[in-house]
């Protein structure tokens, strides 16, 4: 005759099955769900260096010099175009000392 | 019978919790072993099957997802991609699966024309499972591919090497076998890094990069010459800005390029450099303290030595100092002031600026100096104006940026950010502020060789060198030469290096004739100091402010025929 407590047991070994059965499951589905993502990432990654790869190939520095030569008319800068404001008020007052003596 | 009495127990009721005890025992066993079962299972579920799950759905998914170890990329110093790998596309097919033969062909040259109808048709009609029809596909070949629907085609996805800057950097960054395996270059170098899908950071400057070479090739145009290398180098650290090799490649047609153009001039060829190795002998002459500043050396007459007669290109009827040498590039002087300090202290400072062995730089392509070492009078003198000593460029680099980086030793390097090794001083600052002035003035006075190499307000310094070319069988070609300039800028605390050498200029009817490095190396020096001056921050300042002239020395030169007092 089986008693109480051993319904209790097989109740407990037969959820606790059921349960690693559906944990095993849960852990397949999310395994699965793991590697897609990987794969996304992977794929992302790989769309992103083609695409870096795109614009850095679009950055060259001799297209860019083209493109400012001939499209917006840049020209190379000179050492007259950013020469030092104080440089030059200095040398003009040596010069200017130079004429009052 | 009362065995138990102490425990007041009697036998029949003894044995009938005894056999409670058995029932619970049994119980209680089963228990501990199917926990035990279910705790492993629970364990194993969690770990083991955890790999076994991923490896097989990695497997089920590779033929969607992309490959996940790519191979590293290859940055320049502002993080602009030098080098990369991207995932493409390739074109099989498997010919027994193909059902209608003519039909797939004419559909395949509907969407790629470039293939042949008989070379199809022969591929077709062969025994093999396994046909590659294209290596490389657009992602908008394969959609029309699919929309087709086409039997028998197989896609697979393969990684591919690409250098989206194609000749920029190219002898750097060098290549990849079709394994994805570092062959030349950066990538031979930094393989095992760059395998893991680590990622290299070079001090490259790209936008430099493509101004050094872009005025190079220019010249060499100009001046028919067969090639040429340039080098653009932070004078304090030794990282490397540019450093161009022509003629060059793109890199990404490795495979298919002649052995001539994948040679790096500027840090694998040796090459006599002339007189830009006046640097040197004047730097010895100080540091040695044999020969007094002050001390002349009469070059007024061509010096007989051995079998060998020693002239100068521009001679002059008096004796010169020193500095007088250098700016006048006097071979002559030069050679008296190597006979001073011998050869001893010659092949010491050789040896200590790194003359005599290969560079340490993160290139497999590399250069060893070759050095006449017979300590004969006649080579001493000669190697003091630069023959009989052959080095690479970058050698040169590294030499001019130790002496005017206060005599400290400068080893070049391409990567960013690379931890400083200890610093070896090898002239003193003294010396190295003398060269300085020296050098300041072979650009400046206008008895200078290197006149056509000075921009106002960047204050540039250097020496020029134009020398024989070596025959392959010995001996010197009369019409061909070497020609560079070495220096940097702003003298008064030089910054940047820059070292050019041009490989074989011809004379041409706008230099009158000429091929010296005075007229071929020295205009590249003023266009490219132009450009890249404003890029690297280097402000312009004015020769008479007191940041210049409390900074360098100011000796006088004397011009030809002038040499009646000092």
């Amino acid at each position: 005759m089986i008693r109480y407590p051993s319904f209790l047991i097989i109740f407990v070994i037969l959820f606790l099955a059921i349960s690693l059965y559906q944990i095993k499951h849960l852990i397949t589905k999310k395994e699965i769900e793991l590697a897609q993502i990987k794969a996304n990432i992977n794929g992302a990654k790989s769309d992103l260096n083609i695409l870096k790869a795109e614009l850095s190939y679009l950055k060259r520095p001799d297209r860019i010099e083209k493109i400012a030569l001939s499209k917006l008319g840049l020209k190379e800068i000179l050492p007259t175009d950013i020469w030092d404001l104080k440089d030059l008020i200095n040398i003009t007052d040596s010069l200017n000392d130079g004429e009052h003596k | 019978m009362k065995i138990f009495h102490f425990l007041e127990v009697d036998l029949k009721k003894f044995n009938h919790s005894k056999s409670r005890k058995i029932k619970l025992m049994i119980c209680g066993s089963i228990l501990v072993i199917s926990f035990t079962v279910i705790g492993y299972r629970t364990i194993s579920l969690a770990s083991v099957n955890r790999d076994n799950i991923t490896n097989i759905l990695n497997k089920k998914i590779e033929s969607r997802a992309f490959n996940s170890n790519l191979r590293g990329n290859i940055y320049d110093r502002n993080n602009k991609i030098l080098a990369t790998t991207i995932d493409t596309l390739s074109l099989n097919i498997n010919p027994q699966e193909v059902l209608n033969k003519h039909e797939t062909i004419f559909k395949l040259l509907h969407i790629f024309p470039q293939l042949d109808k008989k070379d199809l048709l022969k591929k077709f009609n062969s025994n093999k499972k396994h046909i590659n029809l294209l290596r490389e596909i657009s992602p908008w070949e394969h959609v029309r591919l699919l929309q087709t629907g086409i039997e028998g085609l197989k896609i697979q996805k393969r990684s591919k090497r690409i250098y989206p800057n194609n000749t920029l950097a190219s002898h750097i960054l060098g290549s990849t076998d079709i394994d994805g395996k570092g062959i030349a270059g950066v990538e031979n170098k930094f393989n095992s890094k760059l395998k893991k899908g680590e990622n290299v950071t070079l001090s490259i400057h790209s936008g430099i990069q493509h101004i050094t070479r872009k005025l190079l090739l220019d010249q060499i145009t100009r001046f028919e010459a067969d090639g040429g290398a340039g080098i653009v180098m932070d004078a304090k650290n030794g990282q490397i800005y540019s450093t161009v090799s022509l003629p060059d490649y793109n890199a990404n047609n490795y495979s298919k390029i002649l052995n001539k153009t994948l040679f790096n001039k500027a840090t694998k060829g040796i090459y006599e450099l002339g007189s830009t190795l006046k640097l040197i002998t004047a730097a010895i002459a100080f540091e040695s303290k044999l020969i007094n500043e002050n001390e002349v050396f009469d070059v007024s007459k061509p010096l007989k030595v051995s079998s060998r007669i020693i002239t100068d290109f521009h001679p002059l009827n008096y004796s010169i100092n020193i500095p007088e040498v250098i700016v006048h590039s006097s071979n002559i002087g030069s050679a008296k002031i190597a006979e001073k300090f011998g050869p001893n202290i010659q092949l010491k400072y050789l040896k200590s600026l790194g003359l005599t062995n290969i560079l340490s730089l993160e290139i497999p392509e590399l250069g060893k100096p070759q050095v006449l070492m017979d300590k004969k009078v006649l080579t001493t003198m000669t190697i003091s104006y630069g023959h009989g000593i052959s080095i690479t460029p970058m050698h040169l680099a590294s030499v001019t940026a130790t002496i005017v980086n206060n005599g400290l030793k400068v080893d070049p390097t391409l990567i960013l950010d690379q931890k400083s090794k200890k610093i070896k001083q090898i002239i003193s600052p003294e010396t190295s502020m003398k060269m300085k002035s020296i050098m300041r003035l072979v650009v400046s006075n206008k008895h200078g060789t290197a006149k056509k190499a000075d921009v106002s307000g960047y204050l540039v310094g250097g020496k020029t060198g134009t020398a024989e070319k070596i025959r392959p069988n010995g001996g010197y070609f009369k019409k061909k030469n070497i020609v560079a300039f070495t220096g940097a800028f702003p003298m008064n605390d030089p910054k940047f290096i820059i070292t050019i050498m041009i490989d074989n200029p011809k004379g041409q009817t706008f230099s009158y004739g000429f091929r010296t490095a005075g007229w071929v190396v020295a205009p590249v020096v003023k266009k490219l100091v132009t450009r890249i001056a404003p890029i690297l921050d280097v402000k312009p300042q004015l020769e008479s402010s007191s940041k210049f002239s409390n900074n360098l020395l100011n000796y006088k030169i004397r011009g030809k025929n002038k040499g009646a007092k000092l």
